[in-house]
């Protein structure tokens, strides 16, 4: 099996740097968001260093490692000196980008697997790593919660679902820590002689293997009125929880990779979708499904399947004959962006899913739309035509375009200044002399590719802090709100008059009533928006991961 | 050959000419000098080259080059007509114009050609422009270069830029014109070839145009004020390529074919984008043009953002 090219190996980018330390500030609090940017930019720390750089108790740091370690955002390993010196730490800034992926990841859960599942995933990515039964037992409980009176979640429903999302490999089971570390995972002791940093999840063999637990019963439901303290601490603990179920120290992680490449499937669908019709998306979705577990993960396309195999796999409301099957195979072969491709005539034709070319097709189409929506459809036109034509000169550009002189002259000098084109310079003489000299435009996929990519990380990052800047702007409003709710909640629970919530609830004026609607419309816009900038992050990054893996 | 009549000998310069002239007539390609020697052996070479630049002075004669030597040829008695009256150096001119053909050449180049000085270049252009025998021409590539060209002759493409291009202003509303029209009538077509709902092969078959059939389509239109070839059409179609919004096949073709251009057709159909427009430019950022200069605590920040505030409020 392949693996992912650690990213963590490359150097990060100032705006990688700054958006990994919005997230975790966000997520995690401004210690760890301290420790973490400060090991983002030095690379490779040991305890000691990072704590006399950073200004820090070493406890601080200790239990900010922890938290990093726990959701799989920092490894360690021997250091420098060797087995026997102090261990040193690495950032996985890959897998703190992740984290604006999270709401997709979920939905991706609740679609397939349903409001269990979406749980489950939750919960996970929530805690980074847990054991099946505790997530077993949470889930349930909060599943409970929701339902009608008298009504609980039996533990065997969450358990099947787990079971499941362990078999379509969307979860997968932490590294083995190879050191004789304690039951809670990854607890940082630099006195242990000998500790080797957790190998690739997939290198574990029991990687997908369900435990067997001991587990029944149903979920329980939480009484607001009963000690509402004691539960929140409690369902914090869970994870801390004595009673034994028969899987300790197995513990379970969200296996990001088979989700983005269910992402990368599902963009490829939808593509074909577009440009052919549903029922050619519908076979590249069988296609797809048929070759999930037997293709590798960078591959550049699926595994050969016949005719005769995707006609026996078609999901059976697609009643089409086999000829008809025939005719639409052609046809995704024969269009010009080769999503399909036929590698043999065995078996009614062999057919495979070319995935790196589809991926370089969704990229080149995700420039395209950004040039276009910047600068114009004219410009985009220009832009088009470089990508096709590779090298052009200046009056070829005009005459291929049909623009006039002047304009496409702007537009070109325009799209120079924002290096989205290029300018090659091909001498006739050995002397450069510019009236000798053929100045030919030019569009690279690859690196105009890579510098969307950081306007993307730079446009999120805008985004998160102008929702931070909303939320102080507004914090006195806000704060008194929340204060109001938690008197009309504490009012209801003991029976007041409805007159008193009245009065209550005209604590809070119009106008700041207005004002909390629209302060909530515009962090409803940011997050919304933040979403769907991650969706042209994907498509960028698996394009660009793809080139790589590829060479 | 034809037999050669023997006349009386005679020396008369006046008949050394109109034997000249009987001569080219027989000769329509041109005559050399040897010919006329061999014909009038007894005139001297001073005599004969006496004759001949009298009958090159009147414009009777043409005189050219070929591998072997010189060649007189005789002048259309209709060219011979209208530059007469004229003296040597506006013939010259008007020579080198003629031969530049219907692309017409520079004030410059006539210079060179012909080693007069500029003064006078531009007396006997303006002279021969009032006797209505050139007319300048302004060229498309240099708005301000002026090309000559004799008075009858149509402008080469090159210099008028072709249909595009009416009065050296490109048309781009034309332009524009024609590339919507083309693609409503692929639209269209791979509409009606959807709706269809036949067999794949024959809907996809029939969603395509061949440039041939566009082109007929735009002319029976009659949008075009001029007329428009079918590879006008297809650098029209080329640019819907570009747009995005149109593909293109090349299949074989048998020759004879309608449409078919050295056993090639061209294909067009429409065709759908393969993804929304792209979550980056739904944001304000993604659209921004002082997107470098923004950052935390500058003078351009997100928190006070007036494209952000615009935004929010919507």
């Amino acid at each position: 099996m392949t693996t992912e090219i650690p990213r963590y190996f490359l150097e990060m980018t100032a705006q990688e740097v700054r958006l990994c330390g919005l997230l975790l500030q966000e997520h995690f609090g401004d210690v760890v968001e301290k420790v973490g940017t400060h090991l983002i930019r030095s690379g490779v720390l040991t305890l000691r260093a990072l704590a006399h750089e950073t200004k820090l108790a070493l406890d601080l740091v200790k239990k900010s490692l922890c938290v990093l370690v726990q959701h799989g955002m920092c490894t360690f390993g021997p250091g420098r000196r060797g087995p026997a010196g102090p261990v040193e730490y690495r950032i996985n800034c890959e897998r703190i980008l992740h984290m604006l992926r999270y709401p997709r990841y979920i939905y991706t859960a609740k679609s397939l697997y349903g409001d269990t599942g979406e749980l489950i995933i939750e919960e996970i990515l929530q805690r980074g790593q847990m054991t099946m039964s505790s997530t077993v037992k949470t889930v349930a409980d909060r599943l409970t919660h929701n339902m009608p009176e008298g009504q609980s979640m039996d533990y065997s429903e969450v358990v099947s679902a787990f079971s499941r999302l362990v078999e379509t490999h969307f979860l997968q089971r932490c590294p083995p820590m190879a050191s004789a570390g304690s039951s809670s995972s990854g607890a940082v002791d630099t006195s242990l002689p000998v500790v080797t940093q957790p190998a690739e999840p997939e290198s574990n063999p029991e990687c997908y293997k369900l435990p067997y637990i001991n587990l029944t019963g149903q979920g329980k439901r939480r009484r607001s009125s009963e000690d509402g303290e004691d539960d929140q601490r409690a369902a914090k603990k869970a994870k801390t929880d004595n009673s034994q179920c028969g899987d300790e120290g197995i513990y379970w992680q969200v296996n990001f990779l088979r989700f983005h490449l269910h992402f990368r499937d599902q963009a490829i669908i939808s593509a074909v979708s577009c440009k052919l019709d549903q029922t050619s998306s519908e076979i590249v979705r069988t296609m797809l499904r048929m070759s999930e577990v037997t293709t590798p993960a960078h591959a550049a396309f699926t595994q050969a399947l016949s005719a005769n195999e995707i006609f026996r796999s078609l999901p059976s409301n697609y009643n089409i004959a086999r000829p008809i099957l025939d005719q639409y195979l052609t046809l995704l072969v024969d269009d010009p962006m080769e999503f399909v491709g036929k590698t043999g005539d065995s078996g009614g034709g062999m057919y495979v899913v070319n995935l790196h070319r589809a991926l370089a097709n969704l990229a080149r189409a995700t420039l395209e739309s950004v040039v276009q929506e910047r600068f114009g459809s004219r410009s985009a036109r220009i832009f088009r035509l470089l990508l096709r034509k590779r090298h052009l000169e200046q009056k070829q550009v005009e005459d291929f375009a049909m623009v006039p002189a002047k304009e496409a002259k702007d537009m070109l000098y325009t799209l120079l200044s924002e290096n989205l084109v290029q300018l090659q310079e091909v001498p006739k003489t050995p002397d450069y002399a510019p009236s000798r000299t053929f100045y030919l435009y030019t569009v690279n996929q690859l690196p105009t590719a890579r510098l969307l990519l950081q306007h993307c990380y730079k446009t999120i990052g805008n985004l998160i802090e102008r929702r931070l800047y909303e939320t102080k702007e507004n914090k006195r409003l806000l704060e008194k709100s929340q204060r109001i709710e938690a008197i009309l909640a504490s009012l209801q629970a003991t029976g007041a008059e409805t007159a008193q919530l009245t009065e209550v609830e005209e604590m809070i004026t119009a106008p700041e009533r207005q004002q909390l609607e629209s302060l909530r419309h515009h962090i409803n816009k940011l997050d919304s928006s933040e979403n769907q900038v991650d969706e042209t992050i994907f498509l960028l990054e698996s394009y660009i991961n793809s080139t790589q893996a590829s060479r | 050959m034809t037999e050669v009549k023997v006349k009386k000998e005679s020396t008369d310069p006046v008949d050394i000419e109109n034997r000249i002239k009987e001569l080219c007539q027989q000769f329509p390609h041109g005559i050399t000098d040897q010919v006329i020697q061999n014909d009038m052996p007894h005139v001297e070479a001073q005599q004969r080259a006496t004759a001949l630049n009298r009958l090159l002075s009147v414009g009777q004669l043409d005189l050219l080059r070929n591998s072997s030597g010189l060649l007189y040829r005789l002048k259309d008695a209709q060219s011979a007509s209208k530059v007469k009256g004229s003296d040597n150096q506006e013939k010259l001119v008007y020579q080198i114009i003629e031969d530049a053909g219907n692309k017409g050449i520079w004030s410059r180049d006539i210079r060179y050609k012909s080693n007069l000085p500029l003064t006078e270049i531009n007396k006997i252009l303006k002279n021969l422009e009032s006797k209505k025998l050139i007319k300048a021409v302004k060229s498309v590539a240099a708005s301000k270069k002026k090309v000559y060209m004799l008075y009858n002759l149509q402008p080469d493409r090159s210099v008028t830029g072709g249909a595009w291009y009416s009065d050296q202003d490109f048309e781009s509303e034309f332009v524009e014109v024609l590339n919507q029209q083309c693609f409503k009538f692929l639209q269209s077509k791979a509409e009606a070839a959807r709706d269809s709902k036949q067999s794949p092969m024959v809907q996809r078959n029939s969603s395509f145009a061949t440039s041939h059939e566009v082109w007929k389509y735009i002319c029976e239109l009659g949008i075009s004020k001029v007329d428009l070839s079918m590879e006008d059409i297809e650098t029209i179609l080329n640019t819907l390529i570009f747009d995005g919004k149109v593909e293109m096949t090349i299949i074989a073709a048998k020759e004879g074919t309608v449409g078919s251009v050295d056993g090639q057709m061209k294909l067009y159909r429409g065709v759908n984008p393969i993804i929304q427009p792209t979550g980056l430019v739904k944001t304000p950022c993604g659209l921004c043009p002082v997107f470098d200069d923004c950052h935390e605590g500058g003078e351009i920040s997100p928190s006070n953002c007036v494209y952000m505030t615009e935004w929010l409020d919507f």
